[in-house]
């Protein structure tokens, strides 16, 4: 019953204040959501139409030579007609970059995401995905880095091959295609493996029990059953990978060489070194229409919505099957629309390959006894596991390993031992004034996040709007903008104002584009909450306020600090925001690593990772404890 | 102590959906009254409107005399257990209990710790104070709901479902002990439940709700043994029933023609050509082979179908045309056995005639 009246805002059993006591509650989140982050996009768009002046202005007008010397395709120079375009053949390269990611992730992850949703030691299932969260938060930067001395000539990899006789000469494997392919599969294959684990969680264990004992085997069952009801995850999966590829900067920036220049790199390129801040705007544009593109077929041939994207997926058990028809109409569109289509038409195709692929192995073990079966798949499914933990563990046990080197060069394995290098950070007044900077701008943008997140997810669950939904969305929509476009969209923004290059900047910034954490966070907690506590709170004479007060926001006390927590984390760790808003002005710990990066590898960057990773580390395990296991 | 009078109460929620169309009903200060009903009856809505969770459509309300029809839920001086007890997860049992206490902010901390301490005793569990609700087993919640609602003296206590969630021999436990409490504390009670049986043995009076409205308000066994409609007939307790219309109608007696049979019952205010239906309770009727004298309503079939319920044993008779009695006689009364022939007769007076 109480669900009845949940959408009348005047019902007097609600604690919530009074009627018009709800537009005062959305008005805040939205003043930030649409008046800080829409103008700037706003703004993004106006520039993209601006006249530029080399030397680094630019003057109000309208001109469409941005978008001309981005577009120009010439049928002259061969096949295809983009080859001549530097713009245009290094958008198609993001964009194929961004599908192998995806679908290189999905491959290395569902077996992984498999394994930990059926696994029954909740000991070691909550250490793998510490570890595996853990490495999501800690900044490109640094993992970059990990990958570099990894990959470098005369980096762990080529020392070891030469070492086992299967490198003739030391060989670099970076910068260069496969090497970035690496890094990039590094870095999302964890949001993969969380968004996979969490849709194969949400299958009922017992339906699989079902299905064995209506007599289908291990492998079928997965067939049948499993790879079926996680459909949903492994198009979420793709979606979020894909578009988060999309807009990396750091990975293509330090893993890849000139021929890898991705859209983000260019775009920053263009802002900060060519100053052409009209053409980076219109480049800006152009990503921001590819992922939109992107989302529209998402959204039109799947049940997907921006909001599962976002983080609150849910599998749902049946639907989302794409008709055939729709791709056939779809195809003669556009590229992108095709490339979209055809992501998901392959993510079909996986699925029917898989289905083959399973078919065969299935006939083959069926000669063996179901118990030997079982075991050599369990045996193989564990040694497979394994060795991709240590693919997502390892670079950052070596950045560790390497940070107490007594070497005055970063040595693998480090011969020695010394803290040298850690005496060294903490007592650079450069390094210092970076990390007190990062953590200053992170406390203050989680305060900032936390706010908005939190009265946006307070007013949409106690009032109904008639346009609820599309507040909802605005929550959500910060964190889908490619950071290098909400960083150049906040740069041209501050600009104007004439407050860039300042700290303050880069808070408002972060304090925006992670918003969406806190949002989905509390908004989750005040689903979860159950309102009968608040109805036997006001039932003894507990006013509305004081009912928020001790009884609301005490049960919420959890998911406020772990979106806090979040947006601090996020913001401690993030580069390219920091940077574009810098203006060579502020420093934080992730723009000082790279900066240091074109000097050489001084161990002092592994130590200050260090730092930086053991920081990140302990706020996870504080979130995962505050919620009880929210990883679960 | 005061009571509760509810006049004209209609509830429409947002979409048109009608809960509640219009009851009335007065509660005396210090009288149990159930309201009982299938699932979506409006009985929950009805309880919600008096704690001040909804706000009626129509009508007033009024605790004590005073109208509270538009005052908020914590403007009421009402004490609500909520069918899954609603203890703060986040505080003590002696902070639950004392939550009303300290929300209203008269009260000493000194008085709060004796009122707390008097309740936990009144519940008869003392030595839980410092305990989390994760700590006590379902009944204890459940002492502990009660005794938080009563807590801050409140003028009415109503309880939704409060005995759904335990199991069966504890909820039988509860019943008791609930009402011993109430009788106890001597407070006007509003209980809400769709078990007829609990209904039955717990209240003064109850009422009877059905699609919105009142069918039948009285005390149990009036209830009971008089039903006014099929319905209510149908809803307490078991009953067979015959559909028919009256044929002829002689001093407070009348013959009602169900088709195949015809049934003499009690009548109250029904004419002939009108359309009524028979009820007669199971463990009325009369079977022939236990030497007991036939009634006016005789009934010849076969015993289909037999369970054992303890104390009793039910009989399924089928007495063709497709129509069972079913028939209840106390244990170790001459049994029957399955595929029987039987005669099976009910007086005039055990019949009684209803509204269909």
């Amino acid at each position: 019953m109480a669900t009845n009246s949940s959408t009348d805002g005047d019902e007097s059993g609600r604690a919530g204040v009074r009627a018009n006591a709800k537009w005062y509650a959305v008005s805040y989140p939205m003043f930030w959501l649409v008046a800080v982050f829409l103008v700037p996009l706003a703004m993004l768009v106006v520039f993209s139409f601006y006249v530029n002046i080399p030397g680094g202005s630019y003057r109000p007008g309208f001109t469409l030579e941005n978008y001309a010397r981005f577009l120009s395709v010439s049928f002259s120079a061969g096949w295809p007609p983009i080859e001549g375009n530097l713009y245009l053949s290094q958008t198609w390269l993001t964009i194929e970059l961004a599908l192998v990611t995806a679908f290189a992730s999905l491959a290395l992850g569902y077996p992984i995401a498999y394994y930990l949703a059926r696994m029954n030691r909740p000991w070691l299932r909550s250490l793998l995905l510490i570890t595996i969260i853990s490495s999501l938060w800690v900044t490109y930067v640094i993992r970059a880095y990990a990958w570099q001395v990894i990959l470098a000539s005369g980096g762990i990899l080529s020392s070891t091959g030469v070492r086992l006789g299967l490198l003739a000469e030391p060989q670099s494997f970076y910068p260069g295609y496969w090497g970035l392919v690496i890094g990039m599969v590094y870095v999302f294959l964890p949001f993969m493996i969380l968004t996979l684990y969490s849709s194969i969680r949400n299958i009922d264990g017992e339906l699989l029990e079902a299905s064995k004992n209506l007599g289908a085997g291990p492998v079928k069952t997965f067939r049948r059953v499993t790879l079926p009801l996680s459909k949903n995850g492994i198009v979420s999966g793709l979606a979020l990978v894909f578009i988060l590829a999309l807009g990396a900067y750091v990975m293509p920036r330090l893993l890849g060489s000139s021929a890898e220049r991705t859209l983000p790199v260019l775009i920053e390129a263009q802002i900060m070194s060519e100053q052409n801040y009209p053409f980076g705007a219109a480049m800006s544009i152009g990503l921001v229409l590819v992922v939109l593109a992107f989302l529209w077929v998402m959204v039109r041939f799947t049940n997907m919505t921006t909001a599962s994207l976002g983080g609150s997926e849910v599998a749902e058990p049946d639907g989302g099957r794409p008709d055939s028809a729709a791709y056939k109409s779809a195809s003669g569109v556009g590229s992108s629309f095709r490339n979209g289509v055809g992501s998901l038409a392959s993510a079909i195709g996986v699925t029917r390959v898989a289905a083959s692929a399973g078919n065969g192995i299935e006939s083959v073990i069926l000669r063996i006894d179901a118990r030997t079966r079982e075991r050599i798949l369990w045996v193989g499914s564990r040694v497979y596991v394994a060795a991709a933990m240590t693919f997502i563990a390892a670079p950052l046990l070596i950045i560790i390993a390497v940070s107490f080197t007594p070497e005055q060069f970063l040595t693998f394995p480090p011969g020695g031992f010394s803290t040298q290098w850690y005496v060294e950070f903490f007592t650079d007044s450069s390094w210092v004034i970076a990390l007190i900077n990062s953590l200053g701008i992170a406390g203050a943008a989680a305060l900032l996040s936390t706010t908005i997140g939190g009265t946006l997810a307070f007013a949409l669950d106690r009032y109904g709007y008639r346009w609820g939904t599309i507040f909802g969305t605005f929550g959500i929509l910060p964190i889908l903008v490619p950071p290098v476009i909400v960083g150049v969209a906040f740069l041209v923004f501050f600009l104007e104002l004439g407050v860039a290059g300042s700290r303050t900047s880069i808070i408002v910034a972060h304090g925006i584009f992670y918003a969406p954490f806190p949002f989905i966070l509390i908004s989750q907690g005040l689903d979860e909450l159950d309102r009968t506590y608040e109805e036997a709170a006001m039932n003894l004479g507990a006013s509305p306020l004081g009912t928020i007060r001790t009884i609301t926001l005490p049960l919420l006390q959890a998911n406020v600090v772990s979106g806090a927590l979040f947006a601090f984390i996020l913001s401690l760790n993030e580069y390219i925001i920091a940077w574009l808003l810098s203006l060579f002005l502020v420093d934080t710990i992730p723009i000082q690593i790279f900066n240091s990066l074109r000097y050489g590898y001084s161990p002092t960057i592994a130590a200050a990772s260090v730092v930086f990773i053991a920081l990140t580390v302990v706020v996870m395990v504080a979130i995962d404890r505050l919620s009880g296991g929210i990883w679960e | 102590m005061s009571g509760i009078s509810l006049s004209g109460i209609t509830k429409r929620y947002p979409g048109g959906v009608l809960a509640v169309k219009g009851v009335d009903i007065d509660i005396e200060s210090g009288e149990f009254v159930t309201l009982v009903g299938p699932s979506g009856c409006g009985k929950t809505t009805t309880l919600r409107t008096i704690a001040g969770f909804e706000r009626p459509t129509d009508g007033t309300i009024s605790i004590d005399s005073v109208d509270v029809t538009d005052a908020p839920p914590y403007e009421r001086n009402t004490g609500m257990v909520f069918q899954d007890f609603a203890l703060f997860p986040h505080m003590t049992i002696h902070e639950n209990v004392a939550y009303g206490m300290e929300v209203d902010g008269e009260y000493t901390d000194e008085e709060i710790d004796a009122r707390v301490a008097e309740m936990l005793e009144l519940v008869e569990l003392p030595g839980v104070a410092d305990r989390t609700p994760d700590q006590l087993s379902g009944g204890q919640q459940q002492r502990i709901a009660l005794a938080r609602a009563l807590a801050p003296s409140p003028d009415a206590l109503l309880l939704d479902e409060p005995l759904a969630s335990l199991d069966k021999k504890l909820r039988e436990q509860m019943q008791v002990e609930l009402r011993r409490i109430q009788q106890e504390v001597g407070i006007t009670t509003v209980f809400v439940t769709h078990n007829q049986e609990e209904a039955l043995t717990m209240s003064d009076r109850l009422a009877v709700m059905n699609d919105g409205k009142f069918e039948q308000v009285g005390p149990p066994e009036a209830v009971y043994d008089e039903p006014e409609t099929r319905f209510v007939a149908d809803f307490l307790g078991t009953a067979n029933l015959f559909d028919g219309s009256i044929s002829t109608v002689s001093d407070g007696y009348a013959t009602v023609d169900c088709g195949d049979v015809s049934i003499r019952a009690r009548n109250g205010t029904a004419g002939a050509g009108e359309s009524v239906s028979v009820v007669v309770r199971p463990e009325r009727f009369a079977l022939e082979s236990e030497g007991e004298e036939a009634g006016e309503n005789a009934f010849d079939g076969t015993v289909k179908f037999k369970r054992h319920l303890g104390s009793s044993v039910e009989y399924h008779v089928d007495t063709g045309n497709g129509r069972t009695l079913i028939v209840v006689r106390r244990s170790g009364t001459g049994a029957l056995s399955t595929g029987e022939r039987v005669s099976v007769s009910v007086g005039a007076k055990d019949c009684r005639i209803v509204e269909a």
